[in-house]
């Protein structure tokens, strides 16, 4: 088996989580950038999140050659950005994708498990993520959120391909890492770039009259109010939150720390 | 009634539960509103409801648990407000995470709850309960919530929670084409009257505007966000030489106990041979240990001790090298959930134990002491600890440790010992 287990930083499963809530009509998808050990541990220590060039409701998927590009560039980009490939004398690389399943089971469908067997070929050790939000039980009104990690197999030769579970367990990071905080606000840019390529398709198009353009002027407004309103606002809320946790805790630390200094002298 | 969550409040909430290998807690802060909805039906003209709207804004994490309450469940308000300081006005509710345990309401935490109640002075205060489960092989998790109304009848106690999110970004609702028509009327009425909405670019001016709008909160949004990676690069930093320090200060304190131990040894032996009345033996005893001992650079210690020593150290010598990653990692109790070929709607406890709350706050402190002692050995220990500590794949790849350093992350793979440190502490 090429894959033993996959760790998860939990920073990376939180940018994950954001973006499998921030919608439930669609399915979201995302890269996962790590790299795998010599005991065959996937390590995940972030995110991309990725465009979605079709946004049909039931599948996400995007073909080899697209996945193969996407990868090279995010390395490329992910590499010279956070220079990470010094810090650690070893490049970060791309080594799995995830994707969200709202108001559905956790477990891959057909299309999942094949997509995967096709990254698979292009390297074994890629690894499927996949998030099932918005799932709520009416009569206990209990709410769920699941994560399963898979990849796929082919029983027999020329047979249909199948999953094998691989065990994933999401590991303790204590502060935020800056790539993942980067990845999280990079969701409201993705969503507006895919709006407004939308609107520059229909724009382009001559022949509509002065009430149909400002017909589809005022719905480019509100898709973009929705997703202000949706994701860039609460994110916002979230980051100042965050920041203000940060700096209790560090006047709470400091003062840890000077009394940890005067007990040192004290022995 | 009916209650909402942020999606970005719920995965933080998620974020701290993850990075806590005990129970977690903290407090709900929002508001409670009410809204009023107009119905006509047949029998009456307009009848009007009302309707509770609880909306979560924000959580207040508690760093540990027993933070704002003893082990007999009795609330202190002193440290609640010093918890909440000036956000205890925003209070709506509190929520507890909990690994494979029941999703009801444990003794304590009711009791907790019903004095929180009276404390803050919060009648219909709301409790959101998560708990975590996963399959046996660990490769599926689930994470349960439900928000419970402890203070309402016993039949109306849970509410609906959802997570307000972008819905619906379908862009089927742009028209590629215009509805035929041939009236010229029609055609030139609009083309004047519409002008008003163009700009002399034949752009509709609106969405300038609201992309102006889109553009100051994206920029907003990436300065708050460079802010919060400051922040916690130094959290960081100062979480780290906090650790440091404790080590140091274990290190001493064990060195000295150790030194007073040989030395009443010492005493003891020399006592024996005086009574013996023969030639005092100046065989490698205590006193030269002692003498080595003080003469090696305290932080090398643990290398340069005879194997006979009593005391080892606990923590891995660390001036410049790093601390060893742990030998294992801290796995939730697996649990048979149901059969991986389908997904149970109930995920039910395969336990059946019926651990509590109370058993794993237990564990999790008596886990701290076996931590400790994990991390010098090798072998993969069957520990006694009721927490079951799974000790799966180890990190054994040495390159990976120092990956794992130079990128400036803690090497734990939990979080620091003290920040769990024994209820006692308060």
């Amino acid at each position: 088996m090429a894959v033993s287990a996959v760790h998860l930083e939990s920073d990376a499963f939180l940018v994950c989580m954001n973006h499998a809530l921030s919608t439930e009509k669609e399915e979201v998808m995302g890269l996962c950038i790590g790299e795998v050990d010599t005991n065959r541990i996937v390590h995940i220590h972030s995110v991309i999140i990725l465009r979605r060039s079709d946004k049909r409701k039931d599948r996400v998927e995007i073909s080899p050659e697209q996945l193969s590009a996407a990868s090279t560039e995010a390395e490329i980009s992910f590499n010279f950005t956070h220079r990470l490939a010094e810090m650690t004398g070893r490049p970060v690389r791309v080594v799995g994708w995830y994707h969200s399943h709202p108001h559905i089971t956790v477990w891959p469908s057909h299309v999942d498990v094949r997509t995967q067997a096709m990254y698979q070929m292009m390297d074994q050790g890629f690894v499927g993520l996949i998030f099932s939000c918005f799932i709520e039980d009416k009569n206990t009104k209990t709410g769920r959120v699941l994560y399963t990690c898979f990849q796929s197999v082919q029983a027999q030769k020329g047979s249909e391909y199948e999953r094998i579970e691989i065990p994933i367990h999401v590991v303790p990071h204590e502060a935020i890492g800056k790539v993942c905080l980067e990845s999280a606000v990079e969701l409201p840019r993705i969503l507006c770039q895919e709006e407004q390529d939308t609107y520059r398709r229909i724009h382009s198009l001559t022949h509509l009259d002065p009430i149909t353009k400002i017909h589809n002027g005022s719905v480019f407004t509100k898709n973009l109010c929705s997703q202000m309103s949706a994701v860039s606002g609460p994110l916002l809320q979230w980051l100042e939150d965050r920041l203000e946790q940060n700096k209790q805790s560090i006047v709470e630390l400091q003062k840890e720390k000077e009394r940890l200094i005067q007990e040192l002298a004290s022995l | 009634m009916a209650a909402s969550i942020s999606g970005y409040t719920f995965s933080s909430v998620c974020y701290h539960s993850a990075n806590s290998n005990s129970d977690h807690e903290g407090f709900l802060l929002g508001e409670v509103r009410q809204e009023e909805t107009l119905s006509i039906s047949d029998s009456q003209i307009s009848s009007s409801e009302f309707l509770h709207i609880v909306e979560v804004h924000n959580h207040e994490p508690c760093a540990q648990l027993f933070s704002f309450y003893d082990y007999a469940g009795k609330v202190n308000e002193e440290n609640l407000n010093r918890i909440l300081k000036d956000r205890r006005k925003n209070v709506i509710g509190w929520y507890r995470f909990r690994r494979n345990t029941q999703q009801q309401m444990s003794f304590r935490e009711q009791v907790i709850h019903k004095q929180l109640t009276n404390i803050l002075g919060i009648p219909d205060l709301v409790f959101l309960l998560f708990s975590f489960i996963s399959t046996a092989n660990s490769s599926t998790h689930a994470l349960e919530y439900v928000l419970f109304r402890p203070n309402r009848s016993r039949y109306n106690q849970r509410i609906s929670l959802s997570i307000p999110n972008l819905g619906n970004t379908s862009q089927q609702e742009y028209k590629v084409s215009s509805v035929p028509n041939t009236s010229k009327n029609y055609a030139s009425v609009i083309k004047e009257h519409g002008a008003e909405f163009f700009d002399k670019d034949g752009v509709i001016k609106d969405i300038r505007a609201i992309f102006q709008v889109y553009s100051a909160l994206q920029d907003k949004v990436q300065a708050v966000c460079a802010e919060v990676d400051q922040s916690e690069r130094v959290k960081e930093k100062i979480q780290e030489e906090v650790k440091k320090l404790k080590e140091e200060i274990s290190l001493r304190k064990r060195i000295t106990a150790a030194e007073e131990r040989r030395h009443q040894e010492s005493l003891n032996t020399e006592n024996h041979s005086l009574q013996d009345d023969s030639a005092l033996s100046d065989s490698s005893s205590p006193p030269s240990l002692t003498r080595v001992l003080l003469q090696s650079p305290p932080l090398e210690v643990s290398l340069d001790w005879p194997p006979n020593s009593t005391a080892l150290p606990l923590y891995p010598a660390a001036p410049a090298p790093p601390p060893a990653p742990p030998s294992a990692i801290l796995l939730p109790r697996p649990q048979a959930v149901g059969s991986p070929g389908h997904p149970s709607p109930g995920l039910g406890l395969g336990n059946g134990d019926g651990s509590s709350s109370d058993s794993l706050n237990r564990q999790a402190i008596g886990q701290e002491d076996q931590l400790e002692e994990e991390e010098e050995e090798e072998d993969e220990d069957e520990d006694s600890s009721e927490y079951e500590n799974l000790v799966s794949e180890r990190l054994q790849s040495p390159s990976l440790t120092d990956t794992a350093v130079s990128l400036g992350r803690p090497a734990a793979l939990w979080p620091d010992g003290d920040t769990h440190s024994s209820g006692g502490s308060s």
